[in-house]
């Protein structure tokens, strides 16, 4: 395993930025996660097509695309919560440090500790706003008090939240807002220390302030980790993105920095796509 | 436009329509329940109703002045009263309110009915000095000169004109003539005597101050003869050895068993039963509160297991026989208190009386106080005056009634008038501490919490204590949670949780489909098949509580372990079906090693076993049998509706709990339980309910035993079964019957109390764990 200081990622990300990453030609340490030929089934229904793309480490990448076109499931897909849908046949690998998630050896439990995820509505626990950030941690074993608030505190702060929840940690998680819920599934995902965050549209159920509020956190998280996001608004990946991948009928039609994507695409489907003639 | 108005006008009459329909269903339902509970309290009230008593009639007496009135009595109607006085006459009157006042005394033709008792050349004019009572109709008259006549005043029923008409008569049933009692005709001091067909025996202290015992014996037998001139009878003279050489008041038990001889301080009790020797049995010495105080009078309770001794201080102690190391002895059970109750004075006790079938008696003290008390609940019933002075006489009518008092006049204090009174006691046994604490009835060792309600015996005390059989519903409940709740907690989470979808949807009918299940049948098997079966097996059955868990897991682990091309071979949604022959294997295998296991640890029968060498009772009909069987009709409800909490847990609480790498174990046990536990909580206490007041099955397999025991291989009885049970064989307005219904409204109490804590629980554990 690499391991490489938040800080220096950092550094490489704001580097990266100016410099526009060839996404085809990604050096080992580049990359975060790296997808190749994935075909996934849902019955005898193909969701995915033959999927290949490497996700750059420490940057946002998001999935755009019209509903149903399989964004969704490629990212369920890095985290194995296809797992749970029955009928879900997997080919083709996705690599997390050049070692397949799909292999029959792998700990699901151990892989989504490091690949987090934050889901479409806020789902915090019925338990108090504390319980919820140190959960992924109690269920690792750490019951050390001390340590549990050191993570409790730094991932509020991280997620944006601790000035606002700080006097009622041990209140009802349900009492929060929307907003507040969904930062505070952050707080809790991000708690944990994974690797890579997967956000699988993460403002849809927020108000445009919320919103906004989460997508300046998305900028922030960046610098720690490498973000996913699945999103089907055009204007927030544009926003928040490095990379944006457009998919359309379960295929990968164009992967490139959001910048170009969105200003010169070379497919004329994603042109269609950006320029609102369907979706 | 007008059709858009006609079609919104329809749309309001079907709205308000609709509107009235349900606000009529809903008030109705409250209705219903409001007078369900409104009719049990009904029924019941009248049980904790305290004594009335209240003047009917007064009748002047047409005495000679001075005459002193010894006895009076009255018919079961409560329609004609008698008195006997000094002269030995007796006189009977009417107490129907509507006959005019002067015209009260009894009239046959039209002669008033008043007739000489000691119309025998024997008595030769002499004055009575003493009526004495037994506890049949009979009485004794007994002269000046010790000279005694055996009466009966009877009523019959004439029906004339379609009106009914009670007619008084007099019977002797020895004759007219005087009876001999003491061998020397000395007079008679005191004297007391009971009867049954085949024997008289009298007890009477002698003015020469001797104590002696007469025993008649009848040929054939003393009912046999109406007028009883032929009754031939043999006298049995016997002198009693005394201790005292004063002696104030004798009482002989009906059966004739017993004598009770009073003097100031001690009461001497004789046994009876010997013709040759009559033997001292006991002595009592009651606890007197100071040494100026002493005993006034005695008197023997319905049943004539206690005595009742009144002293002059107010008090009235019961004594009865009680078994104990040193045999059976006398004991003094309670005391009553009959002094006035805003007043410090005390009173003397001057006569206790006493009802002929119920354990109720009256007590009259020196100042005119009459009370009520009922002894086994230890009620004071009721307290004031009837009169102004004391009471020449004193009766209660065989019913209890009516009372019937002759004293002066209260308006011309130099007549005499007879007063009947109407007494509204139909429920003294029954008080909030006699159905819920201890109660020391006659011939038992302690106060216990006993129910009987009913015996073979006349003389019987229905005795109803409720708390063996709230302990009893609450036992089964809890031997039936004990079995369901893990199997059906721990099956619902299986299903809900673990189970393939497919399967599922077989599985959850077919267990719900268990609550149709008539629960006669569930009571049925569980009686005579179960239990039985349990009685023979018994150590299978306690194999079958490790064996079947434990069968289970090793067949799991054994699936897990095996190689995939193997498991392939059985589709996933059947491979829990590869549980049912290991589990019929598991209970072939409990039952064979039964009687290995007896032979080899409980000398070969662990019944026998546990009866001689560990003393525990054993029932065949026991807790066990209750538990599982019950524990069968309650699994479906518990089942289903903690599966429909647990199978509602929001999938993407589950999805974010596993996302954040927790196993599925761990996401069970701390978000999915924790959110289903508002649910998961009701299906508990809804089975909790259900088990309360389930009936069949206690009915037929508890044994019905009123028992207070923890003991797992005991019995009960619950309030439904004790309901079921009782209610038809209860006359109706009794006792008794009141208090199956109150013992209705406790299980109603119960279920109510159960509920309303569940659904408080339940909304605070919503408000906690709710999920949105």
């Amino acid at each position: 395993m690499i391991s490489i200081s938040p800080k220096a990622l950092a550094t490489g990300s704001d580097t990266t930025i100016e410099k526009k990453l060839d996404l085809t030609n990604l050096t080992p340490e580049q990359v975060a996660l790296d997808i190749n030929k994935l075909n996934l089934f849902y019955g005898k229904k193909q969701a995915l097509n033959n999927i290949t793309m490497s996700i750059p480490k420490g940057q946002v990448t998001a999935f755009i695309g019209p509903s149903g076109c399989g964004k969704s499931t490629l990212l369920r897909s890095i985290n194995r919560m296809n797992d749970l849908v029955d009928n879900c046949h997997i080919s083709g690998e996705i690599n997390l440090h050049g070692s397949n998630i799909y292999d029959k050896h792998v700990d699901v439990a151990e892989l989504r500790r490091k690949v987090g995820m934050v889901f479409q509505r806020p789902n915090p626990f019925p338990k108090t706003i504390y319980e919820n950030v140190v959960y992924g941690l109690r269920i690792m074993g750490e019951n050390n008090r001390r340590r549990l608030d050191e993570a409790a505190e730094q991932s509020l702060r991280s997620a944006a939240l601790w000035n606002e929840v700080k006097d009622r940690l041990h209140e009802s998680a349900l009492g929060l807002s929307g907003g507040q819920q969904q930062r505070l599934v952050i707080a809790r995902a991000i708690a944990i220390q994974p690797e890579v965050l997967l956000l699988d549209e993460p403002t849809s159920a927020l108000d445009p302030i919320s919103t906004l509020t989460i997508e300046e956190l998305i900028n922030d998280l960046k610098k720690q980790f490498t973000v996913v996001i699945v999103t089907h608004n055009m204007q927030q990946a544009a926003r928040v993105s490095d990379q944006t991948a457009f998919m359309y009928m379960g295929d990968l039609i164009e992967y490139s920095d959001t910048n170009t994507l969105f200003t010169t695409p070379l497919k004329k489907k994603t042109e269609d796509y950006i320029t609102g003639r369907y979706g | 436009m007008a059709s858009l108005i006609s079609s919104n006008r329809s749309r309001g009459v079907k709205n308000s329509l609709a509107k009235w329909l349900i606000t009529l269903g809903g008030i109705s339902v409250l209705f219903t329940l409001v007078l369900i509970f409104l009719y049990l309290l009904y029924v019941v009230k009248p049980i904790f109703d305290s004594a009335q008593i209240e003047p009917k009639v007064s009748i002047s007496l047409d005495l000679t002045t001075n005459e002193k009135v010894l006895s009076t009595g009255v018919d079961e109607l409560q329609e004609v009263a008698y008195e006997i006085t000094e002269t030995g006459n007796i006189d009977f009157y009417h107490l129907k309110a509507s006959a005019p006042e002067a015209d009260n005394q009894f009239t046959v033709g039209d002669n008033a009915l008043s007739m000489s008792l000691l119309s025998n050349e024997d008595f030769n004019q002499e004055k009575v000095v003493n009526v004495v009572n037994s506890f049949s109709a009979n009485k004794l008259l007994h002269t000046t000169k010790g000279k005694t006549l055996l009466i009966q005043p009877s009523f019959y029923a004439k029906y004339a004109n379609d009106t009914r008409e009670i007619i008084p008569q007099v019977n002797y049933p020895l004759g007219q003539s005087s009876l001999i009692i003491d061998e020397q005709q000395t007079p008679l001091s005191q004297l007391a005597f009971a009867m049954d067909d085949e024997r008289i025996v009298f007890v009477a202290f002698t003015e020469d101050k001797r104590l002696i015992k007469t025993s008649f014996i009848a040929e054939d037998d003393f009912s046999s003869s109406s007028d009883g001139d032929d009754v031939e009878y043999e006298t049995i003279f016997q002198q009693i050895e005394l201790t005292d050489d004063v002696i104030d008041e004798i009482k002989v038990t009906p059966d004739l068993s017993l004598a009770f001889i009073r003097s100031a301080s001690t009461v001497y009790v004789y046994s009876l039963n010997d013709d040759e020797e009559v033997s001292l049995k006991a002595t009592i010495t009651p606890t007197l509160d100071n040494s100026d105080t002493y005993l006034t009078s005695m008197a023997l309770l319905s049943g004539s297991s206690s005595v009742l001794l009144g002293d002059s201080s107010g008090r009235v102690s019961q004594w009865f026989e009680v078994s104990t190391e040193s045999g059976r002895q006398f004991k003094e059970i309670r005391t009553f208190d009959a002094n006035d109750k805003n007043s410090q004075a005390s009173n003397a006790i001057t006569a206790i009386y006493t009802e002929q079938y119920r354990k109720s008696f009256y007590t009259m003290t020196n100042n005119g106080m009459v009370n009520v008390f009922y002894t086994t609940s230890s009620a004071h019933l009721w307290q004031g005056k009837l009169s102004s002075a004391q009471p020449e006489a004193f009766a209660i009518a065989p019913r209890a009634n009516g009372l019937i008092i002759i004293g002066n006049d209260p308006l011309d204090a130099s007549n005499k008038s007879l007063q009947a009174f109407s007494v509204h006691n139909e429920h003294p046994e029954v008080t909030w501490q006699a159905l819920w604490q201890e109660v020391w009835y006659e011939g038992y060792p302690e106060p216990d919490y006993i129910w009987q309600s009913t015996s073979g015996s006349d003389d019987f005390e229905g005795k109803f204590s409720l708390v063996p059989i709230s302990f009893g519903t609450i036992k089964a409940a809890l031997y039936a949670m004990l079995f369901a709740v893990p199997v059906a907690l721990t099956a619902a989470i299986y299903t809900a949780y673990f189970m393939t979808p497919g399967m599922r949807k077989k599985v959850k009918p077919t267990i719900e489909m268990m609550e149709a299940l008539p629960t006669v049948i569930l009571g049925f098997l569980a009686g005579l098949w179960l239990a039985p079966l349990m009685e023979e097996y018994l150590p299978a059955i306690f194999l079958l509580f490790i064996f079947l868990p434990l069968s289970t897991l090793i067949t799991a682990f054994a699936w897990h372990n095996l190689p995939n091309n193997w498991k392939d071979k059985l589709p996933e949604t059947l491979a829990p079906l590869l549980l049912i022959p290991v589990m019929i294997l598991a209970i072939y295998a409990a039952f064979s090693l039964s009687g290995v296991l007896e032979l080899a640890f409980f000398n070969g029968d662990m019944r026998q076993y546990l009866t001689n060498d560990l003393g525990i009772n054993f029932d065949q009909r026991n807790a066990l049998v209750v538990g599982i069987a019950m524990g069968f009709a309650v699994i479906p409800t518990i089942f289903s509706m903690a599966e429909d909490a647990i199978f509602s847990v929001p999938g993407h609480l589950t999805s974010g709990s596993l996302a954040l790498g927790a196993t599925q174990w761990q996401t069970l046990v701390k978000v999915v339980l924790l959110t289903a536990s508002p649910g998961i909580f009701s299906a508990v206490m809804m089975g909790l309910g259900r088990a309360v007041g389930e009936t069949m099955i206690v009915l037929m397999a508890t044994g019905n035993t009123p028992i207070l025991d923890w003991s797992i291989f005991q019995g009960m009885r619950t309030l439904a079964a004790n309901i079921a049970v009782e209610m038809p064989e209860s006359e109706v307005g009794s006792s008794h019957y009141r208090i199956l219904f109150l013992a209705a409204f406790v299980l109603f109490i119960f279920t109510f109390i159960f509920n309303t804590a569940a659904e408080f629980v339940r909304q605070r554990l919503r408000e906690k764990y709710s999920s949105m």
